[in-house]
C-alpha cells in the first residue's frame, strides 16, 4: 500500500511538472492554431537563463524563474514579430517548419553561448524531501508542481478575467468576427504568443532544478510536450494538465509495477489508445472551422 | 537525440549529409596540393575521417585535437622516418556510408601513406573492414564493441588498454580481496539499455554471483529516461549493499539525485562512464561523490611515461585539459609512430606483424594486442576521494593508496 501511495505521489508531482512545461504550447495552439516546435528550445533557453542567473547571483532559481519569464516574454514577442506573423501571412502551415528551423538555430545559438557541457541548478533543496511517515515528497518537484498550479491559475484568470483575455478568446473563436468588433487581432496574437513563451521562463527554471540539461535536451522535451497536449486535447489548458498528470502517473506506475524499460514508451502507447478512442484528446473539442476566405 | 520525431531526424540527417558533402568537397579541393600517390620523399600523409559535424561533433573535437597535437609534436621532433607528418582529415558527419567512402577515397585516390582511425564502434565497425580489405594498418582510438574484433582482422588495433569485456575485472578483484565478512552480500543492477552498458552489467552479474553476492534488484531502463525517483524507490525497497549502475551520461547523477531524495545510500556504488564526466561533481554536490567507483580507459593523472607532458602541453595549446577522446587519439598516434619507427619503412604488413608481437609504451599504459587486435590489458579502477577521481588499481598506476570501502551517507 505504501509503495502504491508513494508511486502515486511521484506520478502526480511529475505530472505537475509536465503540465508546467506544456501549458504555453497548448495555449499558443488553442488560440493561434500554431504548433510551435520551438517550444522545447525555448524551455531549454529558459533553463539556461535561470541557471546562469542562479550561478551569478545565488538567488533561488525558482524565484529567478519569474524574471526569466519576463525575458522569455520579450523573446516570444520578438519571435512572433520577426518570424511567426510573417510566415503566417504566406501560409499558416509554414509556421510548423519555421518554428522547427527556429528550434535548430536556437539550439546552435545556445551551444555557442553556453557550450555543450551538462548543467543543472542545485539550490539547497534540489535533492531533499519532506517525509510524511514513510512517504516521501521531493521538495523540488513539490515546489515546481505548486508553481504549475499557480501559473495555470494565472493563465486562466488572464483569459477569463481581463479585457486582453476576452480579446484573445474572441480571436480564438473567430478572427474576422473579433476584427469586426474592433479588436486589434495582430496585437492580440503577438501578446498571446509572448505570454505562451513567457511560461517557458518558469518552466525552464523548474527544469534547471529538476534535471540536467544540454542544448540537445530540447528534443526530449518537445517530444514529451507533444505527447501531453495530444493526450489532453490540443489547445485545452485543463486538458494539458490532465494529460500531464496522466502521463506522470503512467510513467511512475510502469516503472514501479511493470518494467522500467517500457517507461518512456508509455506516452506513445497512451497516444495510440487515445487517438483510437477519442481522437480529439481527453478534453479536446471538435469545432466547426471558419469558412475559407473568398 | 533519442526522442526526436522522425521529421526532425530526417532533417538532421539531410543537414548532416549536406554539411559532410560540402566539407568533403572542401577537403578534396584543399588536399589537391597534397601528396598524390605514395612517395618516399616529402611528407608522410596520414589519412583519417572524423565526425567533425553531426550529432557527436562536440565529443570528436577533442579527438581531432589529440591527433593534431600528436602530429605537431612529432614534427617538432623531426618527423617520422625523417619526414614530416601531414594529416589528411575528412569529415564523415557521423555517417557510416560517408566514413566508408572517405576511407576508400583516402586509400584509393589520395594514396595516403598511413591511416588513423575514427571514433565509435558504430563507425569503426564498417571502416575497419575497408582498411582490412586494402591491407592498411588501422589503429582506432575508440570502438571497443566485441563485434569489431570478432572478425579477426590482421590490420586492426585498438588504442585503449581494454574493451568492455574487461570492464568489471578490477572492481570484482577488489571485492574478492575484501575479507568475506566485509564483502557486500547483496547487489542491485540498474542499467541503461545500451550495448556497452548492458554487456558490462551482464559480466558484473556473472562475476559477482560467482563471489556469492546475491542479486536483489535488476532492471534496464530506456536511454531517454529522465525521472529516476520511482526506480530509486524500488531499489530502496530491495535494500542492496552494493549498487552497480550501467550509466552513460546524465543518468549517473540523475539516479544519485533520486537516491538522495528517497533517502537511500548504498554502502558501495559502482557506475560506468558518468563519474568521469566533468559535470559529475557539480550536478550531485562534490561531497556526494565520495566513495563512488568507476572504470577508466584513461586518466590525466596516471603516472605512465609521457602522460604528464601530454596533459600540460595539450592544455597549453588548446586552453583546456585533454578529454579521454583526445588522449585516445594521441595514443593511436603513439602506437603508429612506434611501429613505423621500429619497422623503419612504410610497409603495412610489417607494421601489423610488429604490433602483434610487441608492447608499446603509451600514455594509457603499455599496450599489446591479441591476433584480432583486442588489447590485452585492463581498465583502471578509479574512485572519487576528497573531491578528486583517484586511481586505486592497478597499483602501478595508482594515485591513491587508500580505498574507501564504505561509501559515506549523502550530505
Amino acid at each position: 500500500m505504501t509503495l502504491l501511495l508513494q508511486t502515486l505521489i511521484f506520478g502526480v508531482l511529475i505530472g505537475g511538472v509536465y503540465a508546467l512545461m506544456s501549458s504555453g504550447f497548448t495555449l499558443i495552439f488553442g488560440v493561434m492554431q500554431v504548433i510551435n516546435l520551438a517550444h522545447g528550445a525555448l524551455l531549454i533557453l529558459g533553463a539556461y537563463l535561470s541557471w546562469w542567473m542562479w550561478r551569478h547571483t545565488g538567488v533561488d532559481p525558482l524565484l529567478l524563474g519569474v524574471g526569466t519569464s519576463v525575458i522569455m516574454y520579450g523573446v516570444g514577442w520578438l519571435l512572433h514579430k520577426a518570424v511567426v506573423s510573417r510566415v503566417q501571412r504566406i501560409d499558416p502551415g509554414l509556421t510548423l517548419v519555421a518554428s522547427f528551423a527556429v528550434a535548430i538555430a536556437g539550439e546552435g545559438v545556445i551551444a555557442l553561448v553556453w557550450g555543450t557541457s551538462r548543467h543543472s541548478a542545485t539550490p539547497s533543496y534540489f535533492n531533499t524531501s519532506y517525509h510524511l511517515g514513510s512517504l516521501i515528497v521531493p521538495k523540488a518537484q513539490l515546489y515546481a508542481c505548486l508553481g504549475a498550479i499557480a501559473l495555470l491559475g494565472l493563465l486562466f484568470a488572464l483569459l477569463h478575467g481581463t479585457f486582453l483575455g476576452r480579446s484573445i478568446r474572441a480571436c480564438a473563436t473567430s478572427r474576422d468576427g473579433a476584427a469586426l468588433v474592433g479588436i486589434d487581432v495582430d496585437r492580440c496574437m503577438t501578446q498571446m504568443f509572448a505570454i505562451g513563451t513567457a511560461t517557458t521562463g518558469f518552466g525552464g527554471a523548474a527544469l534547471a532544478v529538476l534535471y540536467q540539461f544540454i542544448p540537445d535536451s530540447q528534443d526530449v522535451w518537445i517530444g514529451r510536450v507533444l505527447c501531453i497536449v495530444v493526450l489532453g486535447g490540443l489547445g485545452s489548458l485543463g486538458g494539458a494538465a490532465a494529460g500531464a498528470v496522466l502521463l506522470g502517473l503512467a510513467e511512475s506506475m510502469t516503472s514501479a509495477y511493470w518494467d522500467t524499460r517500457w517507461t518512456t514508451a508509455v506516452p506513445y502507447m497512451l497516444i495510440i489508445a487515445i487517438l483510437l478512442v477519442r481522437p480529439q484528446g481527453i478534453f479536446g473539442t471538435t469545432l466547426r472551422r471558419e469558412g475559407a476566405p473568398a | 537525440m533519442h526522442h526526436g520525431n522522425a521529421t526532425r531526424r530526417w532533417m538532421r540527417a539531410i543537414t548532416a549529409a549536406s554539411t559532410a558533402a560540402a566539407l568533403t568537397l572542401t577537403a578534396c579541393s584543399s588536399s589537391s596540393t597534397g601528396t598524390k600517390g605514395r612517395s618516399s620523399s616529402g611528407p608522410i600523409t596520414i589519412g583519417m575521417s572524423l565526425p567533425l559535424t553531426g550529432p557527436v561533433a562536440d565529443n570528436s573535437k577533442g579527438g581531432y585535437q589529440g591527433y593534431q597535437y600528436w602530429a605537431d609534436e612529432i614534427n617538432a621532433k623531426g618527423g617520422l622516418l625523417g619526414r614530416k607528418v601531414k594529416l589528411n582529415v575528412l569529415d564523415d558527419g557521423f555517417n557510416q556510408n560517408t566514413a566508408i567512402a572517405d576511407y576508400t577515397k583516402l586509400i584509393g585516390q589520395e594514396h595516403v601513406d598511413l591511416l588513423l582511425g575514427t571514433f565509435s564502434s558504430f563507425l569503426n565497425l564498417s571502416v575497419a573492414q575497408v582498411a582490412e580489405r586494402n591491407k592498411y594498418v588501422y589503429i582506432e582510438p575508440s570502438g571497443g564493441a566485441d563485434s569489431i574484433f570478432a572478425r579477426n582482422f590482421k590490420y586492426l588495433f585498438f588504442a585503449q588498454p581494454a574493451t568492455t569485456k574487461n570492464l568489471p575485472d578490477r572492481f570484482v578483484s577488489l571485492i574478492q580481496s575484501m575479507p568475506a565478512a566485509q564483502r557486500p552480500k547483496t547487489v542491485a543492477f540498474v542499467t541503461q539499455d545500451d550495448p556497452n552498458t548492458s554487456e558490462a552489467a551482464g559480466l558484473f552479474k556473472t562475476q559477482l554471483a560467482g563471489l556469492g553476492v546475491r542479486s536483489v534488484y535488476n532492471s534496464t531502463y530506456a536511454p531517454d529516461t529522465s525521472n529516476f525517483d520511482a526506480i530509486a524507490n524500488s531499489i530502496k525497497q530491495a535494500n542492496p549493499e552494493l549498487v552497480v549502475h550501467g550509466a552513460l551520461g546524465d543518468d549517473g547523477p540523475s539516479l544519485i539525485r533520486s537516491f538522495q531524495k528517497v533517502g537511500f545510500s548504498p554502502k558501495m556504488l559502482f557506475q560506468t562512464n558518468s563519474p568521469a564526466d566533468p559535470s559529475y561533481a557539480s550536478s550531485i554536490g562534490a561531497s556526494n561523490t565520495e566513495g563512488t567507483f568507476t572504470a577508466l580507459a584513461y586518466s590525466s593523472e596516471a603516472p605512465f611515461p609521457g602522460n604528464s607532458a601530454f596533459v600540460s602541453g595539450y592544455t597549453a595549446k588548446f586552453k583546456g585539459a585533454p578529454s579521454e577522446d583526445a588522449a585516445n587519439s594521441y595514443t593511436a598516434g603513439q602506437v603508429l609512430a612506434a611501429a613505423v619507427t621500429a619497422v623503419g619503412k612504410i610497409d603495412q604488413s610489417a607494421i601489423a606483424d610488429w604490433l602483434h608481437s610487441h608492447t608499446v609504451q603509451t600514455i594509457v599504459g603499455p599496450l599489446s594486442w591479441s591476433s584480432s587486435g583486442q588489447p590485452k590489458g585492463s581498465l583502471l579502477l578509479a574512485q572519487w576521494q576528497s573531491g578528486r577521481l583517484q586511481i586505486v588499481a592497478p597499483s602501478s598506476a595508482a594515485t591513491s593508496k587508500t580505498v574507501v570501502y564504505a561509501k559515506p551517507a549523502w550530505q
